[in-house]
């Protein structure tokens, strides 16, 4: 049904190696700068010289550009119709056709913001590509997010995935009993019962002993939680952190400058 | 000297009438093997919670008398310590599986990040407990790549990594095939073997016989009958109630009474009855 | 405060919640496939805020959005304020008691509609200047053209189509409440929130069921009379 949801790809990298806050850093300072900065270029200069040029010193540009135009392109696309075709800015229409709407404002307007969002979920998606959940967690929890956090979104990420593939095989199985996905509303919202009922039920059942299973293992103690993997933060990651602050820094100063 | 001492236990599960547990006496000494036999409702599960602190602190209900495990009572600690005591493992191999770490070296280590254990020891825990169950092998696999057997492995070893005083496994092997039953009996009876003191509820009679030190009887609550397996699981009083027995016992038992078994007692494993037979 | 915050949460509700998101987004994506004209992706949610509390329901919807713009959709991240406060309501009605029978449990559904609408009216307006990538933006642009200012044109969108979305949703976590035991509710900080009043019995299910069934009509009906007039 859906794309595999760790995006994570091991590789042996100079981003791989650095910590994840500094890596987060970096996405902020993107997206800062992508959205403060008042031309229509910044976006593409952040995409043509920092995305991509880094997702290869990641050496996850296949993966990168295959998300980009799978998923990232398509959605930011989508937006720009939407935008473009409705936004009830200038004067001006191109076409009048019931009641779309495009003018030559209201286009540029979607362009510029579908550019910033393609930055903003690229960066992210770099991130994502290049940071490993745990190792992620692990260094939150090291800083101070709660332990439990770190679990709920962990097993969140490692339950989707079996949770879609049961989902999977329900909709296989109500099909070859004839249910039928294809007909009118009333027909289609009565299948939604036979979907979920299996589903939903044969997941919750887990949840008590799972719960007595974490706790067997300590999931309550009050004691600092420790770490089984080391995650570093170096100087270079220091350094990096502080070079993207001073990037986003100067947008905001750009930006008071020019208004 | 007992480990494990409970006193007049009564207990019953918020929402319900009747109690699960109608005075327990259990003294169980260090080292031993206890297994815990009965039907469907007898409140085997509900006593492997209770030693387990489980009963009553997060089941809530009402509880009276005295759960005492390593000179510890349950009713002055709180959870989160008493697991450090004593290690519970259960039926469904997969839903033991924590679902917070993506190898099975991380999973062993779940626990003794949860209590802070610093990162050397922690390594060498889990190396520890990995090469005592036999599972060294499988430390870099994804716990959901694994079979039943292995998972319920991973299961035990999780919990002994934490160092537990003793171990309560409630039908450890009920949903395992017969090779995955061997590999957990494996390693059970190389625990027992070291010195940990076990308490297991099991159905599969002929291996309790040969490796329990006592088996205890649970009926409605209550302890039906407390002794050596000879002498509780050839007992009558287990047919009367209900109760599985061996298929070796029940041949036999037919056996005696067409005056073909001349021994005193019946069997119970299939060496005690081919010895028998011959 | 800080107390009341962490009532919401036991290991229960931990263990609860990866699989309420899981739910969100497995049910969100069969209603796709189905191609309904409702969401239906917040019936996790509204679980965990019943049984667990406001906060824990808060958390859910807003780590369950942020999940879902990562992995399915980027255009679903602006939003996870709504889906915080989606969690957040329902768990405050069923503390005043309004998830303990059909009609209250429809209520609530209608409450965290409104709810959302209010929420999510200023960030469609300033993050996206009214029109969103949604397909009800198609409505908004219609009332637009009519001469509606743009609050007036998302909010009455969202009180459109928010409803019918979120009463099914209330409805369908009734649901699957009365279809767990009782003993395992009462291991999630509040169970109390679900003890059922006398008469939620069958032939009220089949008039909620029938409501809804109008509704759903009714707003189809709506929707075709707007856009062909």
């Amino acid at each position: 049904m859906h794309e595999r949801l760790s995006f994570y790809v091991k590789r042996d990298s100079l981003i791989h190696c650095l910590n994840p806050l500094t890596k987060l850093t970096l996405v902020l300072a993107f997206v800062w700068v992508a959205f403060l900065t008042p031309y229509y270029w910044t976006p593409h200069l952040e995409i043509l010289f920092g995305i991509i040029p880094l997702s290869f010193v990641g050496k996850v540009a296949r993966s990168y550009l295959n998300a980009a135009v799978r998923i990232i392109l398509p959605a930011a696309s989508f937006l720009f119709i939407m935008q473009g075709l409705f936004q009830p800015i200038g004067s001006e229409a191109f076409f009048l056709f019931w009641f779309l709407h495009p003018t030559r404002e209201s286009v540029m307007f979607a362009f510029a913001n579908a550019t910033r969002i393609f930055v903003m979920v690229s960066s992210f998606t770099l991130f994502l590509l290049t940071t490993h959940p745990s190792e992620l967690m692990s260094d939150l929890t090291r800083r101070g997010i709660p332990g439990q956090f770190a679990y709920v979104i962990i097993s969140t990420l490692q339950i989707l995935p079996q949770m879609q593939a049961k989902a999977q095989t329900i909709i296989s199985a109500q099909r070859s009993r004839g249910l039928d996905t294809e007909s009118s509303y009333l027909k289609r919202a009565s299948a939604l019962f036979p979907l979920v009922g299996p589903l939903v039920f044969g997941s919750l059942v887990e949840v008590e002993e799972r719960a007595i299973a974490i706790e067997a293992r300590g999931f309550t103690s009050t004691h600092v939680k420790t770490s089984l993997h080391d995650v570093p933060d170096t100087s270079l990651d220091k350094a990096v952190r502080w070079f993207f602050i001073a990037l986003a820094l100067i947008a905001l100063a750009l930006r008071i400058w020019l208004s | 000297m007992s480990i494990i001492n409970l006193q007049n236990i009564t207990y019953k599960y918020p929402l319900t009438d009747s109690p699960a547990l109608q005075n327990i006496n259990l003294e169980v000494n260090e080292g031993e093997f206890i297994a815990v036999i009965g039907p469907n409702g007898a409140g085997k599960s509900t006593l492997c919670y209770t030693i387990a602190g489980f009963v009553p602190h997060f089941f809530k209900g009402e509880i009276t008398g005295l759960v005492e495990v390593a000179g510890n009572e349950s009713s002055k600690s709180s959870l989160h310590e008493w697991v450090l005591n004593v290690g519970l493992a259960f039926q469904n191999p997969f839903n033991q599986i924590s679902g917070a770490k993506y190898t099975v070296f991380e999973e062993i280590a779940f626990g003794l990040e949860n209590i802070g254990i610093p990162r050397d020891e922690m390594k060498s825990r889990v190396e520890d407990a990995l090469k005592l169950t036999g599972i060294s092998n499988l430390a870099d696999r994804s716990p959901y790549s694994l079979s039943g057997g292995q998972q319920q492995r991973v299961a035990l070893t999780s919990i002994l990594v934490m160092h537990p005083k003793v171990l309560v496994l409630d039908e450890p092997t009920s949903q395992m095939d017969p090779i995955g039953t061997r590999e957990v009996f494996g390693v059970i009876r190389k625990l027992s073997e070291k010195g940990m003191t076990v308490v297991m509820v099991e159905h599969k009679v002929e291996w309790i016989a040969e490796f329990a030190d006592k088996v205890i009887a649970l009926h409605n609550g209550s302890i039906l009958l407390e002794g050596k397996p000879q002498e509780v699981l050839t007992s009558d009083l287990l047919t009367d109630k209900g109760f599985g027995i061996s298929r070796y016992t029940s041949t036999a038992r037919e056996a005696k009474e067409l005056n073909l078994w001349k021994q005193k007692n019946l069997p119970v494993t299939l060496d005690e009855a081919v010895e028998g037979f011959s | 405060m800080l107390n009341h915050i962490k009532k919401d949460f036991n290991t229960m509700t931990w263990v609860l919640i990866p699989v309420a998101i899981a739910i969100n987004i497995a049910i969100g994506e069969i209603v796709v496939l189905l191609k309904l004209p409702v969401y239906l992706d917040s019936i996790g949610t509204v679980l965990v805020g019943v049984i667990c509390g406001p906060w824990a329901g808060a958390v859910t919807g807003a780590l369950s959005n942020t999940i879902w713009g990562f992995a399915i959709d980027p255009n679903a991240l602006p939003w996870w304020p709504v889906a915080f406060f989606i969690g957040y309501m329902a768990g405050r009605m069923a503390i005043w008691g309004f998830f303990k029978s059909w009609w209250k449990v429809i209520v609530t559904g209608f409450v965290v509609a409104i709810t959302a609408a209010i929420i999510s009216t200023p960030i469609a307006v300033y993050l996206y200047g009214g029109i969103t990538a949604s397909g009800s933006s198609f409505i908004t642009a219609y009332l637009l053209q009519t001469g509606q200012g743009v609050f007036q044109a998302v909010f009455s969108t969202s009180f459109l189509v928010e409803p019918v979305d979120k009463i099914t949703t209330s409805m369908l976590a009734f649901a699957i409440v009365q279809g767990l035991s009782k003993r395992f509710i009462a291991r999630f900080p509040r169970p109390e929130n679900v003890e059922m009043e006398g008469g939620a019995n069958q032939t009220q299910l089949y008039i909620a069921v029938g409501v809804v069934v109008v509704l759903v009509l009714f707003a189809a009906f709506m929707l075709r009379n707007i856009l062909g007039g």
